[in-house]
């Protein structure tokens, strides 16, 4: 026998009965609209916060990738330093991925002016590579310079390191220090420019000099701390970073992502990120129970409508099927309605990204330098809302659809 | 040859922990073709009755044979399969599936049984014709009087040419008139398909046009005419 066995009943069926009290689906479809918009909007702008963060503070000094001698991030001592072999070098500068490298020596130092000293962080750079892969030359205060290819005893530090010196552009400091071989490093140095980046603890430590003077001053004979990569797109650190480890010899050479090099950022991101998901979960339970409550005062209002289909024979498997569409339609058009709105909001806020300079003092107590939070819509967003939505309507539905089709039709009848 | 063969019958029902006898020994045969309705006043176990012989409740003893089926044997979707196919049912009010139009409604049992879309709709608007509903045909039931519904539900009744067709009072939320027509219908849809039809009715006017009337009292038959 053919019947009972068209697929279009149920579907049609439902339909209609999603429409037949309007203002209760409206209701319901406000909920879900405005629950699953909020959802994709707020990761949007976790998402596109935390890429800024991440951005900011690898423009900022770190780059996306470094690579130093073994031991060298967890002892940040001078004394780590490595030559680089032409090899990596050949490869750095034509993998496609990488938009420029800086090599760099880091020492720790005294800085003194007059009777004020105070312990430094020397970054000392080549300008010309430094620029390609950070901005601190963006950040300088008005009234000075960054530094130039010309300079030989030039630096720029910190503003409020040359506050707590109490030094101005054109004083001259003097820096000691110890040289990778051990020998005293002493140097006097002219302030050239002062930067603002934002970042406490680089305003109130980092002084970067040339390169070429600090090879001398730190005995450096050829060697250096570290080399910062800055790669075209921060999705390519994990592949170009085992690229390069592929090249270097695990024993001797480290190469650190921006994750590894900023562990406080990775776990603001997932304390931030495990907020977020806070606030979806109950976001998805007030929709969930929106359509709960609909299905529930639906089936409700129809006890006596479901006891004349299946008294007249219609399979229960039929009637907790046509519920069940019901539900899944509400939520669908919920759904496409939400996606849309969430997309909307959330495309106006990746152009005109949330605007916290008005409190860049409160978050630099955060340590964060990261001012503009624009929003970013991935796929994965939206296909994970629509999927959890849809799943909880399926799951939240399914319990008054049982009890439906498991209704007594004799008793169903005598309902009113 | 009969259609329904009831032996012994007994219902009783279980409120609370004292036992409820709605039914209590009933034996009746009922032949195809039959138009026969049950009386009795309100708790005399009509509507009892006419659910076991429906396979919407089962018996505490007794046996019921529809058509060649010994309900006793059959699983709740067996049951569910013969409501479908060999059953029409008119409930007294709100038959109606509110989402639906008359025709809709009619397909609708045509639909569960599988039957082509052209046939399903030839066949509904067909009968509907027949009960006099042409200018309801799209209608929905919240658009059509009380009489009109229960056309429609006749209709959907007999649409698929069951083997007998079940009323619970179907005219106790209809005037009189309104009542006398519908029974009316009934009466020349039995003689012109020779379909059972099994009726129950506390109202001397539906008593009046029954073939065969059978009073029930307490549970049990009181009297058994033959009226034609
Ligand atoms: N589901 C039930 N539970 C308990 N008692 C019931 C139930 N259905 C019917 N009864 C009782 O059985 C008796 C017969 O009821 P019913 O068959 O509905 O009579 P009628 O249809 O003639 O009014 C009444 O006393 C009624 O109260
Ligand atoms: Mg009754």
């Amino acid at each position: 026998m053919k019947g009972r066995n068209d697929y279009l009943l149920e579907p049609k069926l439902a339909w209609r009965n999603v429409w037949k009290n309007k203002r209760r689906t409206v209701l319901t479809l406000l909920t879900i609209v405005v629950g699953c918009g909020m959802i994709i909007f707020m990761n949007a702008i976790a998402t596109g916060g935390h890429e800024q963060m991440i951005t900011d503070a690898v423009e900022i000094n770190t780059g996306h990738i470094q690579i130093h001698e073994k031991g060298f991030w967890e002892n940040q001592s001078i004394d780590y330093a490595f030559v680089p072999d032409d090899d990596l070098l050949k490869m750095l500068s034509t993998d496609e991925r990488i938009a420029a490298i800086t090599k760099r020596v880091n020492a720790g130092a005294l800085l003194s002016f007059g009777n004020n000293t105070y312990a430094a962080m020397v970054q000392a750079v080549d300008p010309e590579y430094e620029k390609k892969v950070t901005v601190i030359h963006e950040k300088i205060l008005e009234g000075g310079r960054y530094l130039n290819v010309s300079d030989r005893t030039g630096i720029v530090v910190g503003k409020v390191l040359a506050k707590n010196l109490g030094v101005a552009v054109g004083d001259e400091v003097s820096m000691i220090s110890q040289g990778f071989d051990g020998s005293i490093a002493a140097d006097n140095l002219t302030i050239v420019g002062l930067f603002d980046t934002g970042n406490p603890e680089l305003d109130q430590a980092l002084v970067i000099m040339p390169l070429a003077r600090a090879m001398e001053t730190f005995t450096m004979m050829g060697y250096i701390n570290s080399i910062a990569v800055r790669l075209k797109s921060v999705d390519d650190m994990p592949s170009v970073r085992s690229d390069i480890m592929k090249r270097t010899d695990a024993e001797e050479i480290e190469v650190m992502g921006w994750d590894g090099l900023m562990p406080e950022l990775v776990q603001f991101i997932i304390m931030d990120d495990a907020g977020a998901y806070i606030t979806d979960f109950i976001l998805l339970m007030i929709v969930a129970f929106g359509i709960l409550n609909t299905i529930q005062m639906s089936v409700y209002e129809r006890i006596r409508e479901f006891g004349v289909m299946l008294a007249i024979g219609t399979r229960p498997s039929q009637v907790r099927t046509m519920i069940l569409y019901e539900s899944v339609f509400i939520s669908l058009i919920g759904i496409a309605l939400g996606l849309l709105l969430g997309s909307a909001v959330s495309y106006y806020f990746s152009i005109h990204p949330i605007d916290y300079s008005d409190y860049a003092e409160e978050m630099k107590v955060w340590g964060m330098s990261t001012l503009l939070f624009p929003a970013r819509i991935t796929a994965l967003n939206l296909w994970v809302t629509s999927l959890f939505i849809l799943v909880l309507a399926f799951v939240f539905s399914f319990f008054p659809a049982q009890r439906a089709s498991k209704l007594r039709p004799i008793e169903a009848i005598r309902h009113l | 040859m009969s259609i329904i063969a009831i032996k012994a019958l007994v219902k009783d029902y279980d409120v609370n922990g004292i036992a409820v006898n709605a039914v209590r020994g009933i034996d009746m045969t009922i032949d195809k073709g039959e138009f026969t309705a049950i009386a009795g006043p309100s708790g005399s176990g009509k509507t009892t009755l006419l659910n076991i012989v429906g396979g919407l409740d089962y018996p505490t003893s007794g046996s019921v044979v529809v058509g060649d089926r010994d309900l006793s044997g059959m699983s709740s979707s067996e049951l569910s399969d013969m409501r479908l196919n060999n059953i029409g049912f008119i409930f007294q009010a709100y038959n109606l599936i509110p989402v639906l139009s008359a025709l809709e409604n009619v397909e609708y049992i045509l639909l569960l049984q599988g039957v082509s879309k052209k046939e399903r709709q030839d066949r509904a608007r067909e009968i509907l014709i027949e009960v006099g509903l042409e200018k309801e045909i799209s209608r929905l039931p919240k658009d059509m009087s009380g009489g009109q519904q229960q056309r429609v539900a006749v209709a959907r009744a007999i649409v698929s040419e069951p083997e007998i067709i079940l009323a619970d009072e179907p005219t106790a939320n209809l005037d009189q008139k309104t009542g006398a027509n519908l029974l009316d219908l009934m009466h020349e849809l039995n003689r012109k398909k020779n379909i059972t039809f099994l009726f129950s009715t506390h109202d001397s006017m539906v008593m009046e046009r029954a073939e065969r009337l059978i009073q029930l009292s307490d549970g049990m038959i009181a009297s058994d005419e033959k009226r034609r």
